[in-house]
């Protein structure tokens, strides 16, 4: 009886997760691990199995629907797959490593950092939605990263060219290596790669990024699947709750126009990120 | 076919039977008490050594005819990493047929790294 109280507390932890990850902008990854860690005293490694595999569900649920609205460009993502499926083999070599070690610790302060600087651009994101202004060089031509995709709100096409694709790919690197290393899906980086490097529109970005995170994560998964991170009675509930959450999140999100519910899942979040790194100190 | 389609729809399919499996797997972990041997109190632990790395492919798909629930619930999760690699699978095609070539040669190499975490890297590991 208590076991299948236990597995419904997982299951409600992943539907929390996933609605606080798609109205934050977060995703459920990074909201989950800190709840299995601290709250349930679950080890970092289960947790971070659970919330990867978890990522690849949310991930191909979104990207389904962006792909069919040719929102997520699929060159883009393609090209840029190739540095976050190294990075993500190198982080879930280096996750062994440390785990091997035991200094966990360390990823625990990391953790908190990450969800630290994450939150950075969700707070600057409601000054201003500004326009940037496109640059091409070589690497548009030759990479193709151009498009177009039409949009419901201002009902009219919008035709777009990245740039500085090398500069995408060093950021996908980093974001693969996050994502292999901590077992999140590293959503906010990539965007940061493609909007701040790349210079793509933020509607492609937030769908390119979608689209590519279930090939990161997959390719971390695989690692974390000899290595025994996926244990599967965490691991079911929490995707299945996830993914119910996300869908959820995602519909709320298009209702409620208010920004504070937003900011206070911000405000709660920016503490968490603190809690895991008193965590990593020891202090808590 | 609008391609487009295609990779939304091999999305769709792979997060759902992936869902089905799970939950086929967590009934049956609850009706049965257990799975594979295992009670299921040992199973829920928060420390417990059961996981993925004791169940290789073939010891998952020959657990599923004596229906037992962690074999379905560990396919159920294998699916879902089977999904992104089948995605860019078809992804290659799709650049074959319009005839791109460097972005056929660009996936290829997407799909060659995901090989090589799938079965070189766990070699590598030593346990």
């Amino acid at each position: 009886m208590i076991i299948i109280l236990y597995f419904i507390a997982l299951l409600v932890a992943g539907l929390a997760a996933g609605i606080i990850g798609a109205m934050s902008g977060l995703g459920g990854g990074v909201v989950v691990i800190p709840v299995l860690t601290l709250l349930f005293g679950i080890p970092l490694e289960y947790a971070a199995g659970a919330s990867l595999v978890a990522t690849i569900a949310t991930s191909s649920g979104a990207a389904s629907a962006y792909v069919k609205d040719k929102l997520a460009n699929i060159r883009i993502g393609m090209s840029l797959e190739v540095a976050t499926t190294l990075g993500a083999i190198a982080g879930s070599l280096l996750a062994a490593y440390v785990y091997a070690h035991g200094i966990s610790s360390y990823l625990f302060i990391l953790f908190g950092v990450v969800l630290l600087v994450s939150l950075y651009p969700s707070f600057k994101k409601y000054r201003n939605a500004r326009r940037k202004n496109e640059i091409r060089d070589w690497t548009t031509q030759l990479f193709q990263l151009s498009g177009s995709y039409y949009d419901k709100a201002r009902k009219r096409v919008v035709r777009y060219s990245g740039s500085r694709w090398w500069l995408g790919e060093a950021v996908m690197a980093v974001a693969g290596l996050m994502s292999g290393l901590l077992g999140i899906g590293s959503g906010v980086l990539k965007v940061m790669g493609m909007d701040w490097g790349m210079r793509l529109p933020m509607k492609v970005t937030t769908a390119t990024s979608n689209f590519m995170i279930g090939v990161t994560a997959a390719t971390g998964s695989a690692i974390y699947w000899e290595l025994g991170y996926i244990q599967p009675f965490i691991a079911a509930p929490v995707v299945v709750g996830i993914l119910i959450g996300a869908y959820i999140g995602s519909i709320l999100l298009d209702r409620t126009r208010g920004r504070n519910i937003r900011m206070l899942f911000l405000v709660v979040l920016g503490i968490v990120g603190i809690e895991m790194m008193l965590r990593g100190f020891g202090v808590a | 076919m609008n391609m487009n389609y295609a990779v939304s729809y091999v999305l769709m399919a792979g997060v759902i039977a992936s869902l089905l499996l799970l939950t086929t797997g967590i009934i049956l972990l609850f009706l049965n008490g257990g799975s594979n041997g295992f009670s299921i109190s040992s199973i829920s632990r928060t420390d417990t050594h059961i996981n993925s790395s004791q169940f290789p492919v073939s010891a998952v798909l020959s657990g599923l005819s004596t229906y037992q629930g962690l074999d379905f619930i560990l396919l159920g999760l294998m699916v879902l990493i089977a999904t992104p690699v089948v995605r860019v699978l078809l992804s290659v095609l799709i650049f074959l047929y319009k005839r791109n070539w460097l972005y056929v040669a660009i996936t290829l190499i997407v799909f060659i790294d995901l090989m090589v975490a799938v079965f070189v890297v766990p070699g590598l590991l030593v346990h």
